[in-house]
């Protein structure tokens, strides 16, 4: 059983991405922001974190890059979200050290194989 | 005081009244009675004293002054060997004669005493004698001697003084009437006004009564008298055979002649009856060997005999009076000649100065018209438009035509308008062509000639006669011709100037009117003048910049440099322009476009005109643009951003709402699902294209290059398109080399790209093969990836293809709901490659498919 910890602000694509892993066997951990994100990431104990980027509070690339930064937190894949074409987001988030990257509306099944691909599961 | 005292006072006060008297003489005449008037002085007492000079030609003592000669005059002649005054003649010693009355050979005294001769002696020759005599015998004694003696020698020096005096006045004399010959020569004078001055001036200088001048008539052989003076008769006109009379000899023998007594001379002519003429000189005019005329002068007085010396006088004024002569033959000839030129330098003098057409017009005319001496005339304009003549001046015509016009044919100058020849009428009243305005019978002969310039009509010009007699010739025409070229010229410059006035008035009024700053300098870029629309733009009226520095006007510290610059561009001959911002007269700034221009005449650089455009209006409309284009674009982005997260939520639910059914079985759902699923990925797509298009556009696309190996690339394009080609029925066939090698590009665009030519060929391809070719190449200016893409589909129209990389422009409007897409693919792509630094190209056969080739540097930068 993977744990994944989901960071997305949109309360639709957070129920929908979060009830469709749930509906594959993920056990998923919510946070509605940056700030909540890195918390529940130094508290909880995940196998991979989705981030969006565009977050309230602390964005998606300084949230990674804290995450990264912190010994406890960095050995976590992180998989940015990013919106279509925002080729800056994207490149901004490699070099915010996420490990890959999405674009959403979230293609369902080339998600998993990222996960799975990130996570060896 | 003594008397002998008082008496040797008065007599030294004598002495000194006769030196000054002597002194003070002007000539040999006052000399003489100075030295009589002195002696005779109450205090000298000389009662009887006689002064006589000697006549060079006849040895005769003549008398100039005398007291006591009672029975003689001035002038009294003593005859050569007579008297006892001849004595010094001889010795030019002075002589004592004690007793007269025993002397042999005395002639005539005033008294019968004693007598004293002395000498005067000029230049060691003795020119005459003072004869002193006494009442009583042997009446003088050794102080009379020294008295008398010493007034001799006074009397000598004063003579010498006046003759050297003479002399001098006398070769003045001659030199004048050398000048003034001479002066007559190159003047205007006709010949026998000449002639006549000059023998003249002759007779008057050898001191004669009268002369005459006859010029030599080559063809009849004969002298005919052009000039007397003081002859009586008028002689003028008489013509004499060669050989006769005193000037037909001098004619034959062409050698001088004098005749000391003309009436007892043999060759004396019959026509010369005047008793009055006693001696005569004569001398032949030459030219060379060649004679031309015989001056001769005259005189009454038979004391007057002509010798050499007036020969020599009169052969002065000989080779004057011949070139004179000689000069007039060819005066006449001349004459006309030297008018022409006149009146031709007139012309030209007005054409320089005086303008006004009109003016000169009349004035040449009226010049013509008195040059061939005839009635009057008009000269008319010919006005290339309409072919009409239109007289412009009118001299003594009668009644003033200016202004009135005629037909081209009509009248004689309409005649001479037609045919461009000069024609001369010696009938007029009986002449066919007469025209029927011209009513005035007084018109006897017209002669009239065309104005031409080249081989262009501008004028005629006609002169008319009121007598019949008067024929025109050719002559007249030649100097008819002669007026009609200065007229053509003076029509064809007022023409020139006219059309130039108008032409400058036209510029200075583009110039001033214009909504363009302009402003002309000289070579040191110092203003010269400018027009209103400068002052408005600067601010600085025109008085005020007038020999400024246009650089340090209009210039701020920043520009100056700038502006420094272009001037020097200027300068060298460059037109240049450009966009700036210039110094108003209160430092505002101001945006303009300018342009400095070379003014250039004739080759040479003479200034240079400077034009400042106000582009503030256009900056400002051309942000506004720019602005409102980025809003736009920032609008579709934000707004294409903004739809998508909705869409996300439709498409995201509907695929759970997919999988539900799938995993509860409800089959009927499902298709009505995909058709949610599929219409929201075209909106998807639409929303995705318009995006990337805006941002391209809005200039927020960025671009990323990377080193990638092009093999990954077409293989990674490959995966992704071939599900959807195969859905289509299509093959994809991939041919690359085998090893394209690396590119260092945009690789996320390259795929874009190549996504997006790869699906749009599928679209209009159906069960056909769609061929992915990579072609490297190398190219002069560097390395080159070429990827064509080939469908074999319906293609393209000439038409069609010119519209396909513009935006929302798929071939038809149809085409986007029959093949899908969103008909931005194409303009990305074209976008995205040349900011790549390469391009896309398409070629089709319609029917039989399309290429399109993306032609990509290998290293983009």
């Amino acid at each position: 059983m993977n744990r994944i910890l989901l960071v997305e602000d949109d309360e639709m694509n957070r129920d929908m991405l979060s009830r469709r892993l749930i509906k594959r066997g993920y056990d998923v951990t919510i946070a509605v922001d940056g700030q909540e994100g890195i918390e529940q990431a130094r508290t909880g104990s995940f196998d991979i974190i989705l981030m969006d980027m565009s977050l309230p509070v602390v964005d998606g690339w300084t949230a990674t890059r804290t995450l990264k930064d912190d010994q406890k937190t960095s050995g976590i894949p992180v998989i940015a979200l990013t919106a279509h074409a925002m080729q800056g987001d994207q490149e901004k988030a490699l070099a915010a050290g996420c490990d890959d990257f999405d674009t959403k509306p979230v293609d369902l099944k080339r998600l998993l194989n990222k996960i799975e691909s990130l996570t060896g599961s | 005081m003594t008397h002998a005292h008082a008496s040797e006072a008065r007599r030294r006060s004598a002495l000194l009244r006769l030196s000054t008297g002597i002194a003070a003489a002007r000539d040999e005449r006052e000399v003489c009675q100075s030295v009589v008037d002195g002696l005779h002085d109450r205090d000298l007492g000389y009662d009887f004293v006689g002064v006589f000079l000697l006549d060079l030609k006849t040895g005769d003592r003549v008398m100039q002054a005398s007291v006591g000669w009672d029975g003689t005059h001035d002038g009294y002649r003593i005859r050569a060997g007579e008297g006892l005054s001849e004595r010094p003649l001889k010795d030019k010693e002075v002589h004592y004669t004690p007793r007269v009355k025993a002397e042999a050979g005395h002639v005539l005294a005033a008294a019968n005493g004693s007598e004293l001769d002395l000498p005067l002696i000029v230049d060691d020759e003795v020119i005459g004698v003072i004869v002193v005599e006494g009442a009583e015998e042997d009446a003088f004694h050794r102080e009379d001697l020294e008295i008398l003696t010493a007034a001799a020698r006074q009397a000598s020096l004063a003579i010498g003084r006046v003759r050297l005096i003479e002399q001098e006045r006398r070769r003045a004399e001659e030199q004048t009437a050398l000048m003034d010959t001479m002066r007559d020569l190159s003047g205007e004078l006709k010949l026998e006004k000449l002639l006549e001055a000059l023998l003249q001036r002759a007779v008057r200088l050898l001191g004669v009564t009268g002369g005459e001048l006859a010029i030599f008539d080559e063809e009849r052989e004969e002298l005919v008298i052009v000039a007397g003076h003081e002859m009586g008769a008028n002689a003028v006109g008489t013509r004499m055979a060669i050989g006769e009379g005193a000037m037909g000899h001098v004619a034959r023998t062409k050698e001088p002649l004098v005749i000391p007594d003309y009436q007892e001379w043999a060759g004396r002519s019959e026509q010369y009856t005047q008793d009055t003429v006693q001696s005569v000189v004569a001398a032949p005019l030459m030219i060379g060997s060649r004679l031309v005329g015989v001056i001769a002068a005259v005189h009454a007085d038979p004391g007057h005999a002509f010798d050499g010396e007036d020969l020599r006088l009169l052969d002065l004024f000989a080779p004057q009076a011949a070139v004179a002569i000689e000069n007039a033959h060819l005066f006449t000839a001349e004459h006309r000649r030297a008018l022409e030129q006149q009146a031709l330098l007139d012309t030209l003098a007005d054409m320089a100065g005086e303008l006004e057409l009109s003016v000169v017009l009349q004035d040449l005319l009226v010049r013509a018209a008195d040059l061939l001496d005839v009635t009057g005339g008009e000269l008319a304009i010919h006005n290339q438009e309409t072919g009409e003549l239109r007289i412009a001046a009118s001299h003594q015509m009668g009644s003033d035509a200016v202004g009135t016009t005629m037909a081209r044919g009509e009248g004689a100058m309409g005649r001479v308008a037609e045919t461009m020849e000069s024609l001369v009428i010696p009938n007029y009243l009986e002449w066919v062509g007469r025209a029927e305005t011209y009513t005035d019978g007084s018109v006897q002969t017209v002669m009239a000639a065309p104005l031409m310039i080249g081989s262009r009509l501008v004028g005629v010009l006609a002169l008319v006669h009121s007598e019949p007699d008067r024929a025109f010739g050719a002559e007249d025409l030649g100097l008819l011709k002669l007026f009609a070229t200065q007229a053509a010229i003076a029509v064809e410059n007022a023409r020139l100037f006219t059309e130039g006035r108008h032409r400058q008035q036209y510029f200075e009024d583009l110039v001033k009117n214009n909504p363009v700053a302009i402003v002309t300098m000289d070579l040191d870029f110092d203003v010269t003048a400018c027009n209103p629309a400068f002052e408005a733009l600067f601010g600085w009226k025109e008085e005020e910049v007038l020999g400024k520095n246009l650089d340090r006007l209009v210039n701020t510290p920043e520009s100056l440099d700038e502006a420094s610059a272009y001037t020097e561009e200027t300068l060298r001959g460059t037109v240049i322009r450009g966009i700036g911002k210039r110094a108003r007269r209160d430092n505002t700034l101001v945006d303009v476009e300018f342009a400095g221009v070379p003014v250039t005449v004739d080759g040479e650089q003479v200034g240079i005109m400077g034009l400042y455009h106000d582009i503030t209006e256009l900056l400002r409309a051309q942000e506004e643009a720019q602005a409102a284009n980025q809003a736009k674009s920032s609008f579709l982005a934000n707004m294409s951003h903004e739809l998508r997260t909705p869409l996300n939520a439709i498409l995201g639910y509907s695929e759970m709402l997919i999988e539900e059914a799938e995993d509860h079985g409800d089959e009927h759902y499902i298709r009505d699902l995909e058709k949610i699923v599929s219409s929201g990925r075209h909106l998807l797509a639409l929303i995705n294209d318009v995006l990337d298009l805006s941002k391209v556009e809005a200039g927020k696309t960025e671009v990323y290059l990377e080193r990638f190996a092009v093999q990954e690339v077409v293989d990674a394009v490959s995966t992704t398109i071939r599900p959807l080609v195969d859905a289509q029925g299509n093959t994809l066939v991939i041919e690359c080399p085998e090893s394209p090698g690396v590119m260092h590009s945009d690789l996320t665009k390259v795929r874009q790209m190549l996504l997006n030519l790869l699906s749009n060929a599928g679209k209009f391809t159906d069960h056909g093969t769609i061929t992915l070719t990579v072609s490297p190449t190398h190219e002069e200016d560097g390395e080159w990836i070429t990827f064509h893409v080939r469908d074999t589909g319906i293609g393209m129209t000439p038409d069609q293809l010119e519209k396909i990389f513009e935006a929302f422009a798929q071939a038809e409007a149809s085409t986007t709901r029959r093949f899908g897409g969103t008909g931005l693919g194409l303009a990305i792509t074209r976008r995205f490659s040349q900011m790549l630094g390469g391009d896309v190209t398409a070629a089709s056969v319609p029917g039989e498919g399309s290429t399109f080739s993306l032609r990509l540097p290998v290293e983009s930068s």
